[in-house]
């Protein structure tokens, strides 16, 4: 078991309810590969910095995760299947970082 | 010749005292309360882009070859995740 930072990208013009349910994809996914989700973190919707497919915003969400790393391939593949989930990020991390993470400490300021 | 050396000597010494001299610099990420790299500190990543979006080279900024391994890396997750533009700096 390692531990994992992920981050997601959702396409904006879908409804929350929608969000939601692929969210619930993603965490069922980690689930069924032995996986255990630590902490989860909702950035909302930001501008992005260069256009995706046409999309000038996303949906960002960040998981803190323990996994087994011979398990991450099968959920990427599941990701990059699924047309609502623009891109992700797998990274290894040794310890996880205590929340809130930079990204949003430094937009309230 | 032995003139020379120790014209060179007398050089080091004044370079030592010279305000001209730059002072010693340091690697900003390896000392004590440094901050830590981290891709989704866009704040911190700024710093070290050109304008053009180019990673400015450690001879500038004086970080050391770890250091900016890991910048390097971090800036790049952060251009996929697009926090960052690959090719101008964002001004925020």
């Amino acid at each position: 078991m390692n531990k994992f930072e992920t981050v997601i990208l959702l396409t904006p013009d879908i409804s929350t309810t929608i969000v939601d349910k692929e969210e619930e994809f993603f965490l069922n996914s980690i689930l069924k590969n032995e996986g255990k989700i630590i902490n989860q973190e909702d950035w909302g919707l930001r501008d992005l910095s260069y256009n995706i497919k046409n999309y000038k915003k996303a949906f960002y969400k960040f998981y803190q995760i323990e996994i087994n790393g011979s398990k991450i391939q099968d959920i990427k593949k599941n990701l990059s299947q699924n047309e609502k989930i623009m891109r992700h990020l797998f990274v290894k991390v040794e310890t996880h970082q205590e929340l809130p993470t930079k990204m949003i400490k430094n937009e309230e300021k | 010749m032995k003139k020379n050396k120790n014209n060179k000597f007398k050089h080091k010494d004044d370079r030592k005292n010279s305000p001209f001299e730059e002072r010693k610099r340091f690697c900003p990420f390896s000392q004590k309360n440094s901050p830590k790299i981290d891709y989704k500190d866009t704040k911190l990543l700024s710093r070290y882009i050109s304008e053009k979006g180019k990673i400015t080279p450690s001879r500038i900024t004086n970080i050391s070859s770890k250091k900016q391994k890991q910048l390097a890396q971090a800036i790049k997750r952060a251009r996929f995740l697009s926090l960052i533009s690959y090719t101008h700096k964002n001004f925020y």
